[in-house]
């Protein structure tokens, strides 16, 4: 009880720290106001309807703007307790270093839920007003009104929060082991590339024609790094629920939280050998 | 020190489980994600938008892309054009003006700049020009069968298929043969059935040309179609008198027809 | 009874550069710090104070050695939960006001939330902060930071307080404040250990000191024994006259004794700064 008590003013400061960062309002507003803004750029779509290119436009940014935030905002707050010599007054009290760091984490994460509800609020009013315009004008056309569904853009927003976590884990573990923020900041964004094209070796350990050592290396790539492409379903989600399979999101969430799970306790294993 | 061990035990015995965790998820995911393979990758690679693969701004880039070959399609480069087309396919593969265009532009328009690039019409020998048609139109061929698998819109795809087969190789057999498949696509377009049955028709297997478009008729356009698809109906009276079908063997006369 | 610290056979061995070369910052180090009293470590830059305070405090592993707080291993919770630790130069988050950081500070030392006003408030008027512990701590100069730095240390009621050059920077009579903060934890019956470039300060504040160079201890004992020079003695006279001075000269010789200087008495500067600026004689 004393722990989570710990962990949580740990958090709580860390998210009030994160969040008068400059950084964190500038990312937020351009992000909301990209998202807000995207019917605007609805003339460069070709490809297909509308509301799918204002989707995936909205939702590419809240990832990209998301992903820098998450590791920027990871790597620089505890890098600024351990530069700061905060984290030493810190850590001379009875307080874990597992507690610390956890902390740390859950003060991110939660910075990391406002970005993604509020550009998820943003986005779904101007998705949900297009939806209403689109469908008095198919009306008028005998056509078959888009549909916006309301509970895949929850659904969707879960989904995002979690890939955000799982991206400030990472950043997490390589900050706990790494020596400078610039280090951690790259590396992290390695990390989310990497993470990005997890799925080629996905593919390669499904398929069967695959040699053995090209299976073992895939085998250990998909177990080392997530795969952040199993949760860019948000068009499909909204636009089209029908086609996500049922169980295909809580299968997500569920590998993704083991592998933020999996991150922050190594992270706090590394973390205890550290000299501070 | 034993801490920092059963840490690093149960952050490896997670990690493994998130791995299997993520091949089970992804199985289910990846139906719902445009396909992207290894190859269509490499042809993002060195474009500049890997950020938009890597960002999931993929329908954006693609537009983007297709922005781009616009510029290059005026001024008749064939290869980058080509390349940016494909490249719009690759990073938004279900949307279906891009694969279908691409058919169109590598299919139409590139054997007719490769042929003026040579010399012109009236220089390059005719069975060269006939030869580049076949080339090009077998490759947009090829690219739309690739866009009518991974499309969420196959018919329309199927359709310029077979156009480009009709037109271009002169094949009608092939022709008909993606008419009928798009035919029998939930997205069929109302044509595409007489469609193929003209072309088996021309092609010269006539009784199987009626055999299909009759049994197709019976078990889906009549009930597709509020109105029963007169037009097709008579298209396959127009057949039966031709074969000098009997009675017995033809579609049994409608209450509605005169 | 067990010593506040005890440091055994201390060494901690640094590797440097990618060749892993050994520095031994700490060389055989051991020190027993006796409750209830203040103890210098001094010593130059580089010295190993540092990481000894660092390993005193469980941020550093050893190489060798052990060291206890309060009979508990040094790195125990337990040991750290009645511990205080004030950094060199501390800093701490802007945004908060003083009593936001004290209380951060105590509910992550264990106080319990009902205790957590009365702690604080306690903690903020022992370190002179009360009048203002509502502004942002960034606000503060860099005195108030080390005395806001001072009430999150001892904000938990711990035994132990160990404080890392709490007057660096700090003007004259903030360091006098500090000073008389000390000696009233040590009057409160807790063991404080400081360590300080500032000898001055450190005389007039510590039971004992020990001195470290290159990682060793060089000396150890109450400031009175390592101080005293027993073959001298210190006169002061008032009123002396060039002739009362060569009888006196005379008659210490006739005694077996020899008069080595004659010389005015100095107040420090430090004296002569608080006696002249406003407030300061308070302070």
């Amino acid at each position: 009880m004393q722990s989570m008590r710990r962990i949580f003013w740990i958090a709580r400061i860390t998210f009030l720290e994160a969040v008068r960062q400059r950084l964190f309002s500038f990312l937020l507003l351009l992000g909301a106001a990209l998202a807000g803004s995207s019917v605007a750029f609805r003339f460069l779509n070709f490809g297909q309807g509308e509301l799918k290119f204002v989707a995936d436009f909205g939702f590419g940014i809240m990832f990209l703007f998301g992903s820098l935030l998450a590791v920027v905002m990871m790597a620089q707050l505890l890098f600024a307790e351990l530069d700061n010599r905060t984290a030493m007054t810190l850590l001379a009290k009875p307080l874990g270093r597992s507690e610390f760091l956890l902390g740390k984490f859950l003060g991110v994460w939660a910075v990391m839920a406002v970005f993604v509800l509020l550009l998820c609020a943003v986005l779904g009013a101007v998705l949900l007003s297009r939806a209403s315009e689109l469908a008095a004008l198919a009306e008028e056309a005998g056509r078959t009104a888009p549909v916006v569904d309301g509970g895949g853009l929850v659904v969707f927003a879960v989904l995002q929060w979690l890939r955000l976590g799982v991206v400030s884990a990472m950043t997490l573990l390589v900050s706990a082991g790494a020596r400078t923020f610039l280090f951690s900041v790259v590396a992290g964004m390695l990390a989310v590339l990497g993470g990005q094209l997890q799925w080629l070796a996905q593919d390669l350990l499904a398929k069967d024609d695959a040699g053995v050592f090209q299976r073992s290396l895939a085998w250990f790539a998909t177990r080392a790094v997530p795969n952040l492409q199993q949760f860019n379903i948000g068009d499909a989600l909204v636009l089209d629920p029908a086609s996500v399979p049922p169980g295909a999101p809580s299968a997500a969430i569920l590998s993704g939280f083991l592998h933020l799970t999996a991150f922050v306790v190594i992270a706090c294993a590394l973390f205890r050998r550290r000299e501070i | 020190m034993s801490q920092v061990r059963a840490l690093w035990a149960v952050g490896t015995v997670l990690l493994a489980a998130a791995g299997a965790s993520t091949d089970r998820s992804w199985a289910a995911v990846r139906p719902c994600i445009p396909e992207l393979g290894p190859r269509q990758l490499e042809l993002g690679a060195g474009q500049g938008v890997m950020l938009g693969v890597l960002g999931g701004l993929r329908t954006v880039m693609a537009d983007v892309s297709w922005l781009r070959s616009y510029v290059l399609w005026e001024r008749k480069d064939q290869a980058g054009s080509e390349a940016l087309m494909r490249l719009a396919c690759t990073l938004d593969p279900h949307a279906r003006y891009f694969w279908e265009q691409t058919g169109f532009a590598v299919g139409l328009d590139m054997a007719n700049w490769e042929i003026r690039r040579r010399g012109g019409y009236a220089k390059l020998p005719k069975e060269i020009q006939d030869h580049l048609f076949t080339t090009y139109a077998r490759k947009a061929i090829a690219i739309l069968d690739e866009g009518a698998r991974v499309s969420r819109s196959r018919a329309p795809l199927l359709i310029v298929a077979g156009q480009l087969a009709e037109m271009k190789l002169k094949d009608l057999r092939l022709a008909a043969a993606y008419y009928r498949t798009a035919a029998e696509c939930d997205d069929a377009p109302w044509y595409a059935a007489r469609f193929s049955a003209r072309t088996l028709w021309g092609a010269g297997d006539r009784r199987e040309a009626y055999d299909w478009f009759k049994a197709h008729w019976l078990s889906t356009l009549r009930i597709r179609y509020q109105d029963k698809a007169p037009d097709d109906l008579a298209e396959i009276r127009m057949m039966e008198d031709a074969l000098l079908l009997p009675l017995a063997v033809r579609v049994p006369r409608q209450p509605w027809e005169r | 009874m067990t010593s506040a610290v005890s440091i055994r056979g201390l060494t901690k061995d640094f590797a440097v550069g990618i060749r892993g070369l050994k520095l031994r910052a700490v060389d055989d180090l051991s020190i027993e710090i006796p409750r209830g009293q203040v103890y210098g470590l001094l010593g130059p830059n580089g010295c190993g104070k540092s990481t000894t305070l660092k390993i005193v405090l469980g941020l550093v592993k050893p190489t060798s050695g052990s060291t206890s707080i309060l009979g508990d291993d040094a790195a125990s919770a337990e040991a750290r939960r009645r511990t205080g630790f004030l950094p060199e130069a501390p800093y701490f988050h802007r945004f908060l006001s003083g009593r936001e950081l004290v209380g951060y500070c105590a509910r992550l030392s264990g106080v319990r939330e009902d205790d957590i006003r009365a702690s604080v408030d306690r903690a903020l008027e022992l370190a002179s902060m009360t009048a203002a512990a509502d502004r942002p701590v960034g606000t503060y100069s860099k005195g108030m930071l080390q005395r806001i730095g001072l009430a999150q240390a001892v904000v938990h009621d711990p035994e132990l307080i160990i404080l890392d050059e709490p007057t660096a920077g700090v003007d004259p009579v903030g360091s006098a404040a500090i000073g008389r903060m000390i000696s009233a934890m040590r009057s409160e019956g807790r063991t404080v250990v400081l360590c300080s470039h500032l000898l001055g300060q450190v005389e007039q504040v510590c039971d004992r000191v020990a001195i470290m160079d290159r990682g060793r201890l060089v000396l150890e004992g109450s400031v009175e024994e390592v101080l005293a020079r027993r073959d001298r003695h210190l006169l002061e006279v008032r009123g002396l006259t060039p002739a009362a001075e060569a009888a006196a000269r005379e008659a210490l010789e006739r005694n077996g004794a020899l008069l080595g200087e004659v010389s005015h008495p100095r107040r420090s500067l430090e004296e002569l700064f608080r006696e002249l600026v406003t407030g300061s004689k308070d302070a």
